[in-house]
């Protein structure tokens, strides 16, 4: 049950190894962590064919909180599944680092989600026959080895930090909805990924809980640089993020930097009313 | 939901129906035969030769009948727990729970009533057919045959009536939905209600602690005199229910045992913690095939022992290749009838197998999604029937070697000089018992793997 040779290659510490991270940072601002060229997903066939995305094009900058907001249908999660590699686009390119994930099989993409991504879902993040502990190693587990030393230490630091320290060997059905969103960010930061992606991450919690999940997300970039890309329609989410980028049918129609709940509102109101 | 989809549902419990009702049916009418030939050849003891008969089959039919109602308690608690969203929905819109669990009886009742028309024609067609051919052989006197008997349907009657209650059994769950579940459909549930059935356990306990004893007592006795048999039979027969009364305590156990042994890999330990993270059903899904081991294995490890046994006794080549075939018939008879059981309860395993992996699509695209390729979830589900089928086969194998060498040791320990006679293990039967442990497996794993990695990751975590 060993999946540590991969389709992929060697290990990340491999610099020839094209599935590490993007080195060469362009001076002035930070290099994207992820490059969305002119992406197009369509569903179904004829008369019933769905146009989820149009043509979008995005850069995810490296070391920044980037939102992605957009109303219900407006292809904002397709977006995000397609750029995270949980979905194959039917036309254009997603570059993660030097990675073009747009040519890559259905193994290599699991090693990439398993190594280089971070998942944060709505609800349902965590498997339930797995404790706490075992569910933030279960990327490590999954490749066939135990977190190193250092890993084990960052491990541990996030535990401390999301207070979930005394939670270690709870079942996840022992946890509030609070407490299973931290321990799905956890396991979504164990890894160090490139890019960690939440999709509606305070969809189905109280406004206290969501509110301290989106706190633990703006400190993880803030404090570590962690890049994160996160889908919502809540625009009190969405000003956590130092960007937030605006889908509407498929295409991206607005964007800024970051801002205030109450002007993000004003934008999307201003997007409503002209579509 | 359509009446199709529901038919889909309970398609795994007609056929589980329908198998145990040819098996009765047809049973009953090869005795019915029988009889009449008995009566035909003016037999004196007649009467008593088909009241033996008909004791004998009702055994083997009773036994069928008991598998198939457990198993199909079992695939009725698992649809209930699919249809979860569906009935608190009901319940949402003013439904009684009552209501609810008396919808799910009904459909159990459609199903016994399907499974039982269906085995009464396939079971009946099934004697003709093998009446008309021996007699065109020679090997039956040609007769004007009945072929059923009003006793010959019983089964059918039986089978009705013990699905309806493994419907009612199976839906229990039922009661436990709360409207609110419909509101909120994307939390699991947590694992199915704690184990409080102390009285069961203790009770469990004591038949098996009292029938242990008893076999011991048995064995002992036999030494001495062939009357230590009837104990040890006695005690055989307590403990082994003691056993399948207090499966609900004993299966998980070496389940979780068995999925150890499979090693430390995340992989083998996801299915060692999926093959026991719904003990009821797990234990539901394994007894049946662990009866119809046990029940097989012993009977061949006493004849395998006795015939042993004889042969030392015995030096004329003739009269032992005679007992040979003697004992080799009546092996492949009894088994072949005990054995039905036995797939009457794989079947049961491999629907099991296979509602669980469907009713987990969104945490296997949840494991996709952080990074678990295809062939690892495929490993996962294949080793989790392998668990499973090789607990049942382990379980049924031991308890069978232990019976049967008692039994054979109490019937011969006098005859031996008061002497222990080692077991003779049917190696065949191992061998095939083994093999069939796999197939089952596999076939148990291989579509419902498949299934699960068909989809996309995104697919998955949508489905509900």
């Amino acid at each position: 049950m060993n999946d540590t040779t991969s389709a992929t290659g060697a290990t990340r510490a491999s610099s020839s190894d094209p599935t590490t991270r993007l080195a060469d940072p362009t001076p002035g601002g930070a290099a994207p962590v992820a490059r969305v060229r002119d992406v197009t997903k369509s569903f179904g066939e004829g008369e019933g064919r769905v146009d989820a995305l149009r043509g979008v094009s995005l850069d995810l900058p490296a070391g920044r909180f980037t939102a992605v907001m957009g109303p219900s249908g407006s292809g904002k999660s397709t977006l995000m599944h397609i750029t995270a590699g949980l979905d194959s686009a039917t036309s254009g390119r997603v570059l993660l680092g030097d990675t073009d994930i747009t040519g890559l099989d259905d193994t290599q993409l699991t090693l990439l989600r398993r190594r280089r991504i971070g998942f944060v879902f709505q609800a349902f993040n965590l498997v339930p026959t797995l404790d706490v502990s075992a569910n933030i190693e279960l990327p490590f587990r999954l490749d066939g080895r135990r977190a190193t030393a250092d890993e084990r230490a960052w491990i541990d630091r996030l535990v401390g930090t999301l207070g979930l320290g005394a939670r270690l060997t709870h079942r996840p059905h022992q946890l509030s909805g609070g407490q299973q969103q931290r321990v799905a960010i956890a396991r979504a930061l164990a890894t160090r990924p490139d890019l960690v992606f939440a999709d509606e991450p305070t969809g189905a919690l109280d406004s206290k809980a969501g509110r301290d999940v989106l706190e633990v997300l703006r400190t993880a970039t803030t404090d570590h640089g962690q890049s994160i890309a996160m889908v919502t329609h809540d625009p009190v989410a969405a000003s956590y993020a130092d960007r937030v980028v605006f889908l509407a049918d498929g295409r991206i129609v607005h964007e800024i930097d970051r801002s205030s709940a109450a002007e993000i509102s004003g934008v999307m109101l201003d997007l409503e009313r002209v579509a | 939901m359509s009446a199709r989809d529901q038919l889909l549902e309970h398609r795994p419990s007609i056929v589980v129906a329908g198998l145990g009702t040819t098996f009765g049916v047809g049973l009953l009418g090869v005795t019915h035969v029988l009889e009449q030939v008995v009566a035909d050849s003016a037999v004196a003891s007649s009467g008593t030769v088909s009241t033996l008969l008909g004791a004998v089959a009702s055994v083997f039919v009773g036994l069928a009948l008991y598998v198939g109602a457990i198993v199909t308690a079992n695939t009725f608690a698992t649809v209930v727990a699919g249809r979860t969203p569906t009935i608190a929905l009901m319940r949402l819109l003013g439904s009684s729970a009552r209501d609810q669990r008396r919808a799910v009886a009904r459909e159990g009742l459609l199903v016994g009533l399907a499974g039982a028309v269906i085995g009464v024609v396939v079971g009946v067609a099934l004697v003709v057919v093998a009446v008309r051919v021996l007699v065109a052989q020679g090997h039956l006197p040609d007769l004007a045959y009945s072929y059923v008997s009003v006793g010959g349907l019983v089964p059918a009657v039986a089978v009705v009536l013990t699905t309806v209650a493994a419907a009612w059994v199976g839906s229990r769950r039922v009661l436990l939905v709360t409207p609110l579940q419909a509101t909120d459909a994307a939390q699991d549930v947590p694992l199915s209600g704690r184990n409080r059935r102390v009285v069961r356990t203790v009770f469990a306990a004591l038949l098996v602690v009292g029938g242990g004893l008893s076999l011991v007592a048995g064995v002992v006795v036999g030494l001495a005199d062939v009357t230590g048999v009837l104990v040890a039979f006695a005690g055989g027969v307590l403990s082994f229910t003691g056993v399948v009364v207090g499966s609900h305590a004993l299966m998980p156990a070496v389940l979780h045992a068995v999925g150890r042994a499979f090693g430390p890999s995340q992989v083998a330990r996801l299915a060692a913690e999926n093959a026991v993270r719904q003990p009821e059903r797990s234990t539901r899904a394994t007894i049946g095939v662990v009866i119809g081991v046990t029940l097989v294995t012993t009977l061949s490890v006493a004849l395998e022992t006795l015939r042993t046994f004889i042969h030392t006794l015995e030096q004329d080549p003739t009269y032992a290749a005679e007992l040979d075939r003697f004992f080799s018939t009546t092996l492949l008879v009894v088994a072949g009838l005990v054995g039905f059981s036995a797939v009457i309860a794989a079947v049961g395993m491999v629907n099991d197998m296979s509602l669980s992996v469907l009713q987990r699509r969104r945490e296997l695209g949840l494991l996709r999604a952080v990074g678990s390729t295809a062939g690892q979830v495929r490993r996962m589900i294949l080793l989790e029937a392998t668990q499973m089928a090789s607990t049942a086969i382990v379980v049924g194998v031991v308890l069978g070697v232990v019976y049967g060498w008692a039994g054979a040791q109490a019937l011969l320990g006098s005859a031996n000089d008061g002497a222990l006679i080692a077991p003779t293990l049917p190696v065949p039967l191992l061998v095939g018992l083994a093999l069939t442990a796999a197939v089952l497996a596999g076939v148990a794993a291989l579509v419902p793997a498949r299934r699960a990695t068909s989809v996309t990751p995104v697919e998955a975590l949508a489905a509900r």
